[in-house]
């Protein structure tokens, strides 16, 4: 089986590269998209995206977005997954989505750690309108601890500011819970030492909801310490987020440009954030884009536009786009084929994972390189 | 291929060294000049010309969690904070004739993020300091009374997971205080839980980097910053150094006293003289510059109370592992009563300690000011009337409160260089820069003779980095990638079972997973190692 095709023909890997090349030069507006990559094939996508002046775009990016929408707005107090299993005395889980986004969180969460020297072992955990599936899978496991308070997470808004609204001596109208139940969590967080809110913004949870529990965060330290844990969507997404604000300093939805001065050099590198006008969906159903390098190296998602257009796809192998791609590499999964630098939702950070089961399968970032290399002078 | 730089003014204070000449460069390396009339591969005529090594920086936050954090929470101050992204980075600081600058505030468990953010600076070589200090596991050490050898090894192990050219302590015990709602926190103050001291913390961190002969001294961040009254914290740390070296980062947030009817006043002069009554004891200056800007800090505690100060109103504050850190936006202004007495504060300071091998040349970037202010600061330094000029603009209540308008000393260019060139290549260990003498790395600044010192110092006339060329008068010529320096001093490698299995305990996780190594970089020749004292 070979690992790269051009219109769904086998083909070297140095044809399927140069004809990339040739679609990415020739095109008016080009879009990297999908960016499921670790952060060897993001900074050279990026950097590839800065020598072609095209947009940058991640799949998660309404996830990665909705949070940074409440952080830059208003800011917030957010800590770490280390702290979260270490120090909590009061882990409030808000919503739904959050196994899903952290397969780990109940084995890292709800089991007790070892903690530092004079900490008290265990601690309040309350799940916070976590949806009937959840609720029902608590009750009858080993986290029978936990307290759920609330269903369903359309009720997540007007919790939360009846918590905060609580929390903040001030009274309340009609809940779906009863108020007692909404008085006790609200003592129960004031009480907390150190107390650790964690929620999903892949669910359904909104940026306002988002920015009502981030502000009961800020007001609950006003006299104890309490602290958020937003957990990142996959594919790297927070990795690729980090990148694309040390590069350019913006999140992703950018649009990227080096402008050569006289001699030829990349005198001035610039960058345009417009999180609605560069999504890659509407670049390409609007028209706008007409070339889209698209990589998907974790797992082999699928674009989820409609219109046809130029694509040269970096995918794991198995991919079923749903029109095929100009040009299709195979490229290894990142910690599985080869060794990957990525954000780790264990640790909050950047970190090393060895590959698994190292394999010949080809890197994006070297794939990038290829491309790259084949790009006539003077783009 | 052989260079030469033809007749400039050739200032070179580690050689006692200040007059027309010619520097010769091989390989990236200066070299003597050749023998008879060897006709140079190029030559550059720099007559009229101020020649000096590449300029080193060693306190300016360019790379980082909470630097990327500032970010992405101020899209619309990208252009305010200067180098905002990395690339622009490294060429603003080549322009200004800058090739070596240091990172100072990493925590371990980003220093795979921290390193990646600084591969992609261009053009600048670079460095960062591992922080310690607030963290469990040398709080745990020191709880236990383990000795100064335990301390030793893990401090080793931490620069050579890390990649780290030095070790900082931020508010020792500070954080790890405030996760306990702590909202004060002093020098003989004690950690909750751990029963030890920040000033305990202090010492045995100082005493390890000395005895394991990291040239960097312990790099200290004092507890306090920002009060008024703290003064007295710094000069109580000052006098802890004890006759051992210590670094204090950005003393100007440090010298505030309670004169005055609003009780804040410069207290610059009094540290100043303890400075120069301490020989063991080096500073940098953290200068304020009036205008926007962002302070992003691994001091969360004082991040956290001056938080209802942001400008424009968000902030974020991070609960770290160990230290975490803030971010709040802010405004320096010039009407500003607490702002113009921290300004003159900051001049005092560079004014007033005698020995400009012991002062360092920094605004705490972006704290005090983005680093792009630079030039004009040199020329404050250069110019008591460019000073007067200020001074007559600020709150005549402030200027009140400070020493500055009596002060009458102009640097010279060779004060500069030793300040900015010869000092920071020493207090770092880097033998082979900061200097012109044979042997040196080929980063070389020329500027031409402006009378206006700011426009001379912001656009350098030529910039060699490794002996080639990359600016030619103030535009980036060339780009090409630095190198990160680092120490790896001798150690009982005991230390690393004894993390792993920490790491497992506590974590779930292996601390392999936030090791440095260097194929994690994605650039050829990724680290210098700069050698201990055995």
């Amino acid at each position: 089986m070979g690992d790269a095709w051009i219109s769904g023909k086998p083909v070297t890997l140095q044809a399927a590269c140069a004809e990339a090349a040739r679609l990415l030069a020739a095109s008016r507006f080009p879009l990297i998209a999908g960016l499921g990559t670790d952060m060897a094939g993001a900074r050279a996508a990026i950097a590839l995206a800065r020598r072609l002046g095209a947009a940058v775009d991640h799949m998660h990016s309404a996830a990665v977005l909705k949070d940074l929408e409440v952080m830059r707005d208003a800011g917030w107090m957010v800590t770490t997954p280390g702290e979260a299993r270490l120090r909590a005395d009061c882990l409030l889980l808000v919503g739904t989505g959050l196994t899903s986004a952290w397969l780990e969180l109940p084995r890292r969460l709800l089991v007790p750690a070892t903690a530092p020297a004079g900490m008290e072992p265990g601690r309040r955990v309350v799940w916070l309108c976590p949806g009937p599936e959840v609720a029902r899978s608590l009750a009858k496991d080993a986290h029978a601890h936990v307290e759920v308070i609330g269903g369903d997470e359309a009720d997540l808004p007007i919790m939360l500011a009846a918590l905060r609204a609580r929390v903040a001596g001030r009274p309340i109208g009609k809940t779906p819970v009863p108020q007692e139940a909404i008085d006790a969590l609200a003592g129960n967080l004031q009480a907390a030492r150190f107390g650790v809110a964690v929620w999903s913004a892949s669910s359904g949870i909104d940026a306002l909801a988002i920015e009502m529990l981030c502000g009961l965060i800020k007001d609950l330290n006003a006299n104890t310490r309490f602290s958020g844990l937003p957990l990142p969507p996959g594919d790297n997404a927070a990795g690729v987020l980090e990148a694309c604000g040390w590069t350019s300093g913006f999140p992703m939805r950018s649009s990227l440009r080096a402008d050569a001065d006289a001699a030829g050099h990349d005198a001035v590198h610039d960058a345009v954030h417009d999180p609605w006008r560069f999504d890659a969906s509407r670049l390409v159903d609007g028209g706008e884009a007409d070339c889209v390098l698209w990589i998907s190296a974790y797992r082999p998602a699928a674009p989820t536009w409609t219109r046809n257009v130029a694509t040269i796809a970096l995918t794991a192998p198995d991919a079923r786009l749903r029109r095929p791609a100009r040009v299709q590499i195979a490229v290894g999964r990142p910690g599985t084929d080869h060794d990957s630098i990525e954000h780790l939702a264990a640790t909050g950070a950047l970190g090393t994972i060895v590959a698994a089961a190292p394999s010949a399968a080809i890197s994006v970032a070297r794939v990038i390189a290829d491309i790259a290399a084949a790009l006539p002078a003077g783009v | 291929m052989l260079t030469r730089l033809a007749g400039g003014r050739v200032i070179d204070p580690a050689h006692d060294r200040d007059g027309v000449g010619d520097i010769w460069i091989r390989d990236g390396r200066i070299v003597e000049a050749p023998p008879g009339n060897t006709a140079a591969d190029a030559s550059y005529d720099v007559s009229g010309k101020i020649v000096m090594a590449g300029g080193i920086d060693i306190h300016s936050h360019i790379a980082g969690s909470n630097v990327n954090a500032a970010r992405l929470l101020l899209p619309e101050r990208r252009a305010a904070t200067g180098g905002w992204a990395t690339f622009t980075t490294g060429c603003l600081y080549a322009k200004m004739g800058f090739t070596t600058v240091v990172e100072p505030a990493v925590a371990p468990h980003y220093a795979l993020h921290a390193h990646l953010e600084l591969a992609d600076i261009p053009i600048i070589d670079k460095a960062m300091l591992a922080v310690l200090g607030n963290d469990d596991f040398l709080l745990g050490l020191m709880h236990a009374r383990e000795g100064a050898t335990a301390v030793r090894d893990y401090v080793a192990w931490t620069l050579a997971t890390t990649r780290g050219l030095g070790i900082k302590v931020i508010n020792a015990g500070g954080a790890e205080a405030f996760k306990s709602n702590v909202r004060t926190f002093s020098l003989d103050d004690v950690v909750p839980r751990y029963g030890v001291t920040s000033r305990a913390i202090v010492k045995a961190l100082q005493q390890a980097v000395h005895e394991l002969g990291v040239p960097h001294p312990l790099h200290v961040h004092c507890n306090n910053l920002g009060l008024a009254g703290n003064a007295e914290t710094a000069l109580a740390t000052i006098a802890a150094a004890e006759g051992l070296p210590l670094h204090l980062a950005h003393l100007q947030f440090y010298g505030y006293g309670t004169e005055g009817k609003r009780g804040f006043s410069s207290a610059a002069a009094r540290l100043a003289e303890a400075v120069n009554a301490t020989e063991s004891v080096t500073i940098d200056v953290g200068q304020v510059m009036f205008g926007p800007t962002v302070t992003i800090s691994s001091d969360v505690l004082r991040q956290f109370n001056a938080r209802n100060q942001a400008r424009p109103r968000k902030w974020v504050i991070f609960d770290g592992d160990a230290n975490g850190g803030g971010v709040v936006p802010y405004e320096y202004r010039v009407d500003d009563f607490y702002n113009a007495v921290q300004w003159a504060a900051g001049l005092e300071l560079f004014l007033l300690i005698d020995n400009p091998s012991r002062v360092f040349f920094t605004t705490d970037h972006p704290n005090g000011a983005p680093f792009t202010t630079y030039p004009d600061i040199l020329a404050l330094l250069m110019d008591r009337d460019r000073r007067a000029e200020w001074i007559a603009r600020l709150p005549p209540e402030a200027v009140a409160l400070t020493t500055l308008p009596s002060i009458a000393r102009e640097y010279t260019f060779g004060e500069i260089a030793t300040m900015t060139r010869v000092a920071p290549a020493r207090l770092l260990g880097l033998t082979d820069r900061g200097h012109l003498a044979p042997g040196a790395v080929a980063d070389i600044a020329v500027y031409a003779d402006n009378a206006d010192r700011a426009a001379m110092f912001r656009d350098a006339a030529l910039v060699f980095k490794d002996g080639e060329l990359v600016v030619r008068d103030g535009d980036v010529t060339s780009i090409r990638y630095g190198r990160a320096l680092t120490v790896r001093p001798d150690h009982d490698h005991a230390i690393a079972r004894r993390m792993r299995g920490y790491y497992d305990d506590r974590y779930g996780i292996s601390p392999d997973v936030m090791a440095v190594s260097d194929g994690a970089i994605g650039r050829p020749d990724p680290f210098e190692l700069v050698p201990c004292a055995s």
